[in-house]
């Protein structure tokens, strides 16, 4: 898979470029902003963006994520940041299409679950940080449908939010794939989610109720 | 003499002010501040320093600043304020009773000149018309009388001139001088100013520091999870790689350590709270690449906030003319003036170098203007193409 990486620090920049390249991935180049990469479009399959690079050092790579998909619908995008923020994690996901992915830097530590992230991405999935939404699970209101929720359905429902399908869910809790469906079924009838959405379409939902 | 002259330019003044009555009420007042308040503002503070040179006490002024876009609101403000008001009233006395006092003392040395040259040309008049000053003199004897007289205006002279002057100033001070009101309030709009620009100065160092702490310590850190990341995954697959990316991993922790050392030390100069503000200050000029001499004995005690923004200040100029000047001497000078009411800090630094300096939104002279600002203080700025280049700030310690 060809990936294109765009980070202005130097270091991080070479260090994601080896990591991506030992892990199997074609790293097609390593820029340090975000106009190059815009420039790279056409001879890549995913980017790995970090959120804060020049010239203004605020939000160059969520706007390079926006344009990258307006001319190339649906192009797979993973976000780095510094800090989470959910209205970031809103303005990537506002225009769907699935293929996107909002992740804290040092989960590039973990190195088999980056990676999968990445490669979920890439295959249109959606990757959401665990810190988005343990901040949209802990700002919820006291009569709360979520408050209801048992503590593993609310596991189920952080899971789920993150972009993880059942089986991943599953093997996270070591518990079977029908235990999860169970909960999952649980959980919408509880937040009132209609549940024939999967996938992509699924988070939505999810981060959409969260963020209400 | 002076006040005679100005009296009457005043008296020009208000003449051309009410000359202009018409023309302001037609423009619905815009054009009041333009036209009158600048020019009324300019010729009052000309009177205040000729009072101040006569009397050696300053005036006051309370003006307050006239915006550069102002609103019509603020325009109205200003042409109705308490102190345009006041210029006007000391117009008015200036342009009347200025140059008739003044005639008078300027007439009692002339008199007494003329009394001295009665008895040379008394006869030269025609009998029925005879010179009378103050008697009328017709004959030889009556002239020998004439120089007494001379005598009398000088006296006069000598014994009112100074007296006039001296009452005439006083009143004219009295008429400037702003009440004890409108000088609070002056106060009141430099400190909302000053608070104002230490808000400003401290939310942008905020900034700095967030950003030091972001390129710097947190980017260095997500590199140390990284490298050991990979060197964990090369523990399982090719031991013998993971060696390299451990040491990368230190290597990237110890930079995150030195970029949070710079960090902290920004913030509060450790170095200033052990060697006090000349000591800080001799060890920013011993770092510098161009040879720069301190001068900063005998300095008074000043708050750490002020001795804080020198250091920041000093420092600032110090790597700016290590940057851009190409000098090859530079002299930082520091002094404290403890004399009443004002007691100020003066930060001189000069070098040789090729000058042309200006100052950019965000450029170093900026933030040394903020600094400054944030202190109710000021910066000057010389710098000629071809240098040299001079930098004065002055910060007020004594509030």
């Amino acid at each position: 898979m060809r990936v294109v990486i765009a980070e202005d620090d130097a270091l991080l920049r070479e260090g994601l470029a080896l990591l991506l390249r030992s892990e199997g991935f074609d790293v097609v180049a390593a820029v340090d902003n975000a106009d190059d990469f815009l420039t790279l479009l056409d001879d890549t399959d995913a980017a790995v963006l970090d959120v804060r690079m020049p010239p203004t050092f605020t939000n160059e790579g969520l706007k390079a994520a926006e344009t990258a998909r307006q001319r190339r619908p649906g192009f797979p995008v993973l976000v780095l940041s510094a800090y989470v923020e959910d209205r970031y994690a809103a303005q990537l996901l506002a225009e769907g299409a699935g293929g996107l992915g909002y992740l804290l830097k040092e989960r590039v530590g973990k190195v088999t679950e980056f990676t999968d992230a990445l490669r979920r991405v890439a295959e249109g999935g959606t990757v959401m940080d665990p810190e988005v939404i343990s901040q949209l699970l802990s700002r919820r209101r006291a009569d709360d449908p979520i408050r209801t929720l048992t503590p593993r359905e609310h596991e189920v429902l952080g899971l789920m939010a993150e972009g993880l399908d059942n089986d991943t869910i599953a093997a996270r809790l070591v518990v079977t794939e029908t235990a999860v469906s169970k909960h999952i079924g649980k959980i919408f009838m509880k937040l009132g989610l209609s549940t024939s959405d999967s996938g992509h379409r699924r988070v939505l939902a999810v981060l959409a109720y969260l963020r209400t | 003499m002076v006040e005679l002259g100005a009296g009457l330019t005043s008296l020009f003044f208000l003449l051309v002010a009410l000359a202009l009555v018409p023309v302001l009420v037609l423009s619905g007042g815009t054009l009041v501040v333009p036209l009158i308040v600048r020019p009324l503002r300019w010729w009052a503070l000309l009177a205040r320093e000729r009072s101040e040179r006569y009397r050696g006490r300053p005036i006051s002024s309370a003006y307050r600043p006239i915006p550069d876009s102002a609103t019509y609101g603020e325009l109205m403000r200003l042409a109705f304020s308490r102190s345009t008001g006041r210029d006007l009233v000391w117009l008015v006395g200036d342009a009347v009773i200025a140059p008739l006092v003044s005639l008078l003392t300027i007439a009692l040395p002339l008199a007494a000149v003329n009394a001295l040259l009665v008895p040379a040309y008394w006869y030269l008049a025609p009998a029925n018309d005879p010179i009378a000053s103050p008697f009328p003199v017709t004959s030889w004897a009556a002239a020998a009388w004439s120089p007494l007289v001379a005598l009398g205006y000088a006296l006069a002279a000598w014994w009112l001139v100074p007296g006039v002057a001296s009452v005439l100033t006083r009143a004219q001070a009295a008429m400037l001088t702003p009440g004890r009101n409108e000088v609070l309030a002056e106060r009141v709009t430099a400190l909302t100013a000053s608070r104002a620009a230490a808000l400003d100065a401290h939310a942008a160092e905020l900034r700095r520091i967030e950003r030091d702490l972001h390129d710097g310590a947190q980017n260095r850190l997500v590199s140390v999870v990284m490298m050991l990341g990979i060197a964990e995954r090369s523990l399982e697959t090719n031991p013998q790689s993971a060696l390299p990316q451990l040491r990368r991993a230190r290597e990237a922790a110890t930079d995150a350590l030195a970029g949070l050392r710079t960090t902290v030390h920004d913030i509060c100069p450790p170095i200033l709270q052990e060697l006090g503000l000349e000591g800080a200050l001799s060890s920013v000029a011993g770092r510098s690449a161009v040879p720069c001499s301190l001068h900063a004995e005998g300095l008074h005690r000043v708050p750490s906030a002020v001795e804080s923004a020198s250091y920041f200040i000093v420092a600032e100029a110090v790597t700016n003319l290590n940057k851009h000047s190409e000098a090859t001497q530079a002299t930082i000078s520091l002094e404290t003036d403890a004399s009443e009411p004002a007691q100020r800090l003066l930060i001189v630094v000069e070098d040789n170098g090729h000058g042309g300096a200006t100052e950019r939104p965000g450029g170093g002279i900026a933030g040394i203007r903020r600094r400054a600002e944030a202190f109710e203080g000021t910066l000057e700025v010389t710098s000629p193409v071809d240098g040299p280049t001079r930098m004065r700030v002055e910060l007020p310690c004594g509030w």
